[in-house]
């Protein structure tokens, strides 16, 4: 038994492993004469972007219907697959129940609220247009932040469906590539009304009309040639969205979720025995969850690295990927502080900080293209690696903190497992990240104020975006000097570093939902509700962390004492 | 005994307390910028010595109506606060020692960069710069102030133009006169921001005020000032204004920054033009716009790049070439700094921003010695303690 525990991190490491090659390396299956594998992987040029017909498809199906694939009674239809149904055979198409419709008022309108279902077809859907665009059209003259829950389901809805004909019709993506006619991508109707034989544009409608009229063989051969062809031609591009497809299909995000997930389990399952006096068991499991936490890291750090290569950018460049990677960093932390502390803690909370993370980002990439292109103004890499880069580190140190913080008053408060030295560990880390975060918020700011005043010529111009990312710095600054003057202790210091999450959520999302600003992208409603919620129940944590010493269930035997932290500054 | 003075003004509660005023300022001063201009809240919340803050910025509307508002420091009385603050630390607590050096170049950083904001906010000056392709411009416009323009052609030679800043033209009750002008000119309604309605519009009781000038039939209506910090967002002034001869009244007009021709004035058989227009500052030198270009990307209406291929010339300065302007690429020229802003309607044309702050090199020098200094100040002080390791 000893042994056995000895090497359960060793193990847990072979596992982990085992599990993430095989998630990694796992391809879609195509069954069916078509080579619908090779069709998934031709460039195509959508949103200003050359990607694969792959990313077309399963963006597409996924803002419809939430899914990227079709479950129906005769098994999974891919999301390429229904792709070229769509352009080849509308008569299939349109019976296909993607449009996914939640809102039971909308159902009512439509009198398909008795089904017991929540996506339904085209063809379902095509006999009530009229009602749904007369609704649409009234919804429309309502400013967006005043329409009711009814209205924003049928403009979504009446969307989707243009959106659903756009691409029946194939007007986008352009699917002609700049091979022999063109130096540009054209749509096949722009590039067949230029010249009805146009070489470029038929070779993309003979593999189409192939395969609407059932001829396998046709449609290989096309598609063989039309490989070749763009091989030679664009083998940039071709080679990209090869990866592309490797990357779509491995979803390592999802992959680390899921490793990050597990570790948590693991990990409070140590924490937990670490109490039942088990300390063999306890760090057995607690190197377990290290092991894991490890795999998960490089999991992801393989998916950010494969979304630079795809985009040729850095890796933070819109709300969802500085999710990935405020939690990316957040784990890097975590992993320091854990070799530091060596309770588990750090752990714990890197395990939550790279799963909460993940699925926020997935929340937010949940509709359409997650490499879209960027705005002229933002179109530097040199700036949005260092500036973004770096006040992004420091959004992910100062929740750190704060999540060390939200640890020391849940485990103070309800569980006796923060003891003396725990604690005054705890809050060395604690006291330790918001420094690193001060410098790296201040530094970020900083770099922020370069670029404004190289690309307009105003260093500082408070603007929200800036003003959330001063407040950042300032609030870390109050922490601090609050420190050093002796005004908090420890209790005080993890309540105020709690302030830093709301102060940091409210930076990194709040002021994009003000509506003003350049830094005014995606607001979305439900991100407000949920932001509130965030701010709300970090209140309660602050008020939680207040609550008179003689409840706390930890009982320090008296305060930390204060020299060891650095004198009192200035 | 000065330090006795100084003790209290040393304070590290007092710097505290004045980092939470400073935050909840910014915080205000951000959702301030909801309801009004961008300009306005800087000047009201960032460079003022109080601001009168209502605390409807923080609640919705729909959820609740306050009819409340707090006096609140202002930027300038924080950061002078905040100065005064450090520099009275400094001098009660100042020790030269190797391993304060860190926290020492930390604040002599964070002093610089409270004068070089306070240099920006009261010396800096920014305008644009709007040229149509094939154009030359020689004057740089300040969309945030506008001015009403009486030219006098008559000379072939040189106009000569009387200016009337808007400052006097919202101010001024009594009919505005210059010696140079042979009428006066009474303001009867200013509009900060204003839009203007057709004849076939409901123009209610401003029908028919109008009976001079390019403007017959149209009226104009005062708007809401433009919120936020977008610059398409401007303030589009308008007035309407009655010319008199002495006593006389010859016409009243709308002048209005919608109105791009020259209105005449006609008095004693002499004409006169008149325009409200963005205020102007004339440059010793000229920037002829070459061609601007403005890039999609691929089948999208998403801008890619904006440029501007411009000849400069500034003849005082021996100064004849060609440059190229782009986002992220300004030219700087004789302390002003040229920027790639906006574009005309059909990308007929470009629109420049030009800067002048004398304090732009202060930002830079100051966060490079706050950065070093905490790296410094970090080093010494977090690296043995985390290897003590509690």
């Amino acid at each position: 038994m000893k042994l056995v525990l000895r090497y359960l991190p060793w193990i847990s490491l072979v596992l982990a492993l085992v599990y993430v090659g095989e998630r990694l390396a796992r391809t879609e299956s195509f069954d069916g004469q078509y080579d619908l594998r090779a069709f998934s992987q031709l460039p195509v040029s959508a949103d200003g972007r050359t990607k694969p017909l792959d990313t077309v498809a399963r963006n597409n199906l996924m803002v419809l219907s939430g899914r990227q694939s079709i479950r129906t009674d005769d098994g999974r239809i891919s999301a390429i697959q229904w792709y070229i149904e769509l352009v080849t055979k509308p008569k299939d198409s349109v019976q296909r129940r993607v449009f996914r419709i939640d809102h039971p008022d909308v159902l009512a309108l439509l009198g398909l609220d008795d089904e017991k279902r929540t996506r339904f077809s085209f063809a379902e859907l095509r006999v009530a247009g009229e009602e749904i665009s007369r609704q649409a059209r009234m919804a429309d003259q309502i400013k967006p932040k005043a329409r009711d829950p009814f209205q924003r389901a049928v403009l979504v809805l009446y969307q989707r469906l243009s959106l659903f004909s756009n691409l029946s019709q194939i007007q986008k993506p352009y699917l002609v590539p700049p091979l022999t006619t063109s130096k540009e991508w054209r749509s096949i109707i722009t590039a067949l009304n230029e010249n009805p034989n146009d070489p470029d544009a038929q070779m993309m409608m003979q593999m189409l009309e192939a395969y609407n009229q059932d001829n396998a063989e046709s449609f290989n051969t096309n598609l063989a040639k039309y490989t070749e062809a763009i091989d030679q031609i664009i083998p940039y591009d071709a080679r990209k969205a090869r990866y592309e497809v490797l990357f779509n299909q491995a979803q390592p995000f999802y992959t680390a979720a899921v490793v990050y997930v597990v570790a948590f389990l693991i990990g409070c399952f140590g924490l937990l025995l670490s109490q039942l006096s088990k300390p063999t068991w306890s760090k057995s499991l607690l190197g377990s969850m290290t092991s894991l936490i490890l795999v998960a890291l490089v999991v992801q750090t393989i998916g950010i690295a494969a979304r630079i290569y795809l985009q040729g950018r850095p890796p933070v460049t819109n709300l969802y990927s500085s999710a990935v990677f405020i939690g990316w960093f957040g784990v890097i932390i975590g992993l320091v502080v854990d070799r530091q502390m060596k309770l588990g803690l750090g752990g714990i909370m890197a395990s939550v900080i790279g799963f909460g993370t993940l699925v926020i980002a997935h929340n937010l990439g949940g509709s359409g293209d997650t490499m879209g292109m960027m705005q002229a103004v933002l179109d530097s890499n040199f700036w949005l690696t260092t500036h973004v880069v770096v006040i992004t580190i420091g959004y992910s140190a100062t929740f750190f903190a704060g999540f060390m913080g939200v640890s020391y008053v849940l485990l103070g408060v309800f569980t006796p497992v923060l003891d003396r030295e725990r604690g005054k560990s705890l809050i060395k880390m604690v006291y330790g990240v918001i420094c690193f975060a001060t410098v790296t918020s201040f530094v970020g700011t900083v770099l922020g104020g370069i670029w404004a005043d190289q690309s307009w010529g105003r260093f500082w111009g408070w603007d929200a975006k800036e003003n959330g990312a001063a407040l950042i710095v300032l609030i870390n600054l109050l922490i601090l000097h609050a420190r050093w003057g002796g005004m908090v202790r420890d209790r005080g210091l993890v309540v105020l570093a709690i302030s830093g999450n709301i102060v940091t959520a409210w930076s990194w999302f709040g002021t994009n939902m003000l509506g003003v600003g350049l830094h005014s992208y995606g607001f979305t409603q439900s991100a407000m509700f949920w932001l509130s919620m965030f701010m709300l129940s970090q209140l309660v944590l602050m008020s939680i962390g207040m609550l008179p010493m003689s409840i706390w269930r930890s009982k320090f035997a008296k305060p930390a004492p204060l020299k060891n932290i650095p004198e009192q500054a200035g | 005994m000065i330090r006795k003075v100084l003790k209290p003004l040393a304070s590290l509660r007092l710097t505290v307390v004045l980092f939470a005023l400073s935050i909840f300022l910014v915080l205000a001063g951000t959702l301030a910028q909801v309801r009004q201009g961008i300009w306005t809240v800087v000047d009201q919340y960032f460079r003022s010595v109080f601001v009168t803050i209502d605390l409807q910025i923080f609640v919705p509307e729909k959820i609740a109506n306050i009819g409340f508002a707090i006096i609140f420091p202002g930027g300038l009385t924080l950061g002078i606060a905040l100065a005064i603050n450090l520099i009275a630390a400094h001098a009660v607590r100042f020790k030269l020692k190797a391993k304060r050096m860190g926290i020492i170049i930390t604040h002599l950083g964070v002093i610089l960069l409270l004068v070089g904001e306070f240099v920006t906010g009261f010396a800096a000056q920014e305008g644009n710069m709007t040229i149509r392709e094939g154009e030359t411009s020689q004057f740089v416009e300040d969309v945030r102030s506008s001015e009403l323009a009486v030219i006098d052609k008559s000379d072939p030679k040189d106009d000569l133009v009387v200016v009337i800043p808007d400052r006097i033209l919202s101010s001024r009750k009594e009919p505005i006169s210059h010696s140079l002008l042979p009428f006066t000119i009474k303001v009867t309604e200013w509009m900060h921001n204003s839009t203007i309605l057709g004849p076939n519009q409901d123009q209610g009781s401003r029908k028919g005020l109008v009976d001079s000038g390019a403007a017959i039939e149209y009226a104009a209506v005062p708007m809401p000032r433009a919120t936020g910090v977008d610059g398409a967002n401007v303030d589009a002034p308008s007035a309407y204004v009655t010319v008199y001869k002495g006593e006389q009244p010859i016409g009243t007009y709308i002048v209005s920054a919608y109105i791009d021709q020259l209105q005449a004035v006609v008095v004693d058989g002499r004409t006169y033009w008149m325009e409200l227009r963005f205020k102007r500052t004339y440059k010793p030198y000229s920037v002829h716009l070459i061609d601007f270009k403005h890039d999609k990307f691929t089948g999208t209406q998403m801008a890619r790049n904006y440029s501007s291929q411009i000849r400069l010339v500034d003849k005082g300065r021996n100064v004849d070439r060609e440059v190229l302007i782009y986002m992220n690429h300004p030219l700087r020229h004789a302390g002003e700094t040229f920027y790639q802003a906006s574009f005309l309607q059909g990308d007929t044309g470009t629109v420049l921003q030009v800067v002048q702050n004398p304090g732009w090199l202060i930002p830079y020098v100051s966060c490079s010695m706050v950065t070093l200094g905490m790296l410094l100040h970090f080093g010494i002080r977090l690296v043995p303690a985390l290897r003590r390791r509690a």
